[in-house]
């Protein structure tokens, strides 16, 4: 409040402020507008049409799009992928991230390993493409020649190639290039915890098992429910990996919703219908959105 | 006593076991790449395959970046990925210290704003901003594309810079006010100095995401010499032929100048990313 007291004596200084604060923020509204808020509208607005990739003529055509969805006969099975996607790698990688954050949480554990074990959220997806369909090549791939030996495989056969297997695949690489992020926010929320419960844990007489359950894993329950909400979001959202590994195969079976909306409006240049699957997707997520945004200015405004 | 040691050496067995465990199945995949990278095509294609090449070279290198092409495209990369960088950093600053330190009506609403942009995917932008970008007359354009990237990377930027602006103690830009220094002055000369490995580490990161991205710079480019080198190296894959020694290497020389960038930076990440992106 002292703030306030000294800058009101100055009240020439007080209204130059508030006026740089408002100059400052206008590239951002302005950018915002044009390129996050008007494409979202644009994009609902398509979804009523029957617009083409090249052509920029359209005409309204009413729910049609949205009929044309539902009587799809592979919709419902894109849709299942889409959720064994989302929920297999939102399940992995919050798992792993906890368990390196625990891992890393302990005293002696240096910030070189740290460093190490971001370095997956900085690579490129399409190298980790590249990597996987490497190693998971028929002929010469070490994983497919590994699983061959084992006999899991047939001679020349790929992981890939094999609908169960090229799913399991996209998960475990997706959970391996996502797991940094849950990892540091757990591992943020562990730092945060008094150690002192755990002292006192310990007189008590309770296990490292127990004060596990007792103290660390209530403490992480707002940050657990944060982040799944969140990497639902990105998730269920996500295109890259998925598209340069399998492409959605092999037989459709990893085609999930942002591949759907690639091939409606790059393969076959069906943009309305293609906006229509991508208003469908954002509507599925937008309590999602919702609840993330809330909580997070919400937990903002306590500090 | 010696039951306690001999306990306390059994559990950091098994501590020291799984941080063995999980470093090699994280570093394996990047290790793989680069040993293949170096690896003559007879090692290359021979089973079982080696961990270590038995005797390395450079060529697959010294051929992928004998193809004009492919330096154009780390050419285009990296013009694109140092002017979203630019942009941001400017932008993002001017944005981040207002709704930081400022007090005015709409704030938490633009705050808000910000955090719901940042969740939206570039799949959802895909096509309105094809068409628009095309519309405007910027396909296959670095204009383009860049406008592309900072739909994705100027939220994040915004968010991530938020929290270095409020560690900015309120008693600095106290003093100077007294001092008689105007507001712009207060920003300028007090409170960005103080930001500046925030606001560095930011725009590296922001680098890093541009570099990276794949979905929208694959559709906003037709022509062949202004592709970015994400969407030139996802074209090798679907090429029949497929030339596996060169890949590598293209993979390997994509990854490594991001990953040492990255480290230079991780400390500022992690404190960004850990006060601004989820509180529990």
């Amino acid at each position: 409040m002292d703030h306030m007291q000294r800058t009101r004596q100055k009240p020439r200084y007080h209204a130059q402020r508030q006026t740089l604060g408002i100059i400052f923020i206008i590239p951002i509204v302005l950018f915002l507008l044009i390129f996050i808020v008007y494409p979202v509208l644009y994009n609902i607005i398509l979804s009523f049409t029957d617009a083409k990739l090249l052509s920029r003529q359209f005409s309204w055509v009413g729910f049609k799009n949205y009929q044309k969805i539902f009587t799809n006969m592979r919709f419902p099975t894109y849709v299942k992928n889409t959720i064994v996607w989302t929920v297999a790698s939102v399940a992995g990688q919050l798992l792993l991230g906890l368990s390196i954050a625990l891992m890393i949480n302990r005293k002696g554990s240096g910030t070189g390993l740290r460093s190490f074990l971001l370095i997956p959220y900085v690579v490129p997806a399409v190298a980790i493409a590249l990597v996987t369909k490497w190693i998971m090549n028929g002929d010469y791939g070490i994983i497919s020649w590994w699983f061959q030996n084992l006999g899991m495989m047939a001679h020349r056969q790929s992981p890939l190639a094999i609908p169960g297997s090229a799913m399991a695949t996209l998960v475990i690489v997706n959970v391996w290039r996502s797991y940094p992020f849950p990892m540091l926010i757990y591992w943020a929320a562990l730092k945060s915890i008094d150690k002192e419960l755990y002292e006192a844990a310990s007189v008590d007489g309770a296990g490292a098992i127990q004060s596990f359950f007792a103290i660390t894993l209530p403490h992480l329950k707002d940050t657990t429910i944060v982040l799944i909400v969140l990497r639902i979001v990105w998730t269920a959202t996500y295109f890259d990996l998925p598209w340069l590994i399998t492409g959605g195969g092999p037989a459709g079976s990893t085609t999930h919703l942002p591949i759907m909306i690639y091939q409606a409006s790059f393969g076959t240049f069906q943009t309305g219908y293609a906006s229509g699957l991508s208003v469908l997707l954002g509507l599925s997520l937008f309590l999602c959105v919702v609840f993330y945004v809330r909580k997070t200015i919400a937990s903002d405004t306590h500090k | 006593m010696s039951h306690r040691i001999r306990k306390i050496i059994r559990k950091n067995f098994w501590y020291f076991l799984f941080v063995l465990l999980i470093v090699v199945v994280i570093g394996f995949p990047l290790f793989w790449m680069a040993s293949s990278s170096c690896k003559p095509a007879v090692e290359l294609f021979k089973m079982p395959p080696q961990l270590i090449p038995e005797q390395p070279t450079l060529l697959w290198y010294t051929q992928a970046f004998s193809d004009s092409i492919v330096v154009r495209y780390f050419l285009n990369s990296f013009i694109v990925s140092a002017t979203t960088m630019l942009t941001n950093v400017l932008i993002a600053t001017l944005g981040a210290y207002s709704l930081a330190r400022f007090s005015y009506r709409g704030r938490r609403f633009i705050m808000a704003a910000v955090l719901s942009a940042y969740c939206i995917p570039p799949i959802m932008l895909m096509i309105p901003l094809y068409r628009i970008i095309a519309g405007i007359g910027l396909n296959s354009s670095y204009a383009g594309v860049v406008l592309g990237h900072l739909t994705l990377t100027l939220p994040f930027c915004v968010w991530i810079l938020i929290p270095f602006f409020r560690k900015v103690p309120k008693e600095m830009e106290e003093a100077a006010v007294i001092d008689g220094a105007s507001a712009f002055n207060v920003f300028w000369c007090i409170v960005l100095p103080v930001c500046v490995p925030g606001v560095l580490s930011a725009g590296i990161m922001v680098f890093i995401l541009s570099w990276n991205e794949y979905l929208l710079s694959s559709v906003l480019v037709m022509s062949d010499t202004m592709k970015t080198l994400t969407v030139g190296l996802a074209n090798y894959i679907s090429s029949t032929e497929i030339d596996w020694g060169t890949i590598m290497a293209l993979g390997t020389a994509t990854t490594v100048p991001i990953v040492i960038m990255f480290s230079a930076i991780q400390k500022y990440f992690v404190e960004g990313l850990t006060a601004g992106a989820v509180k529990g």
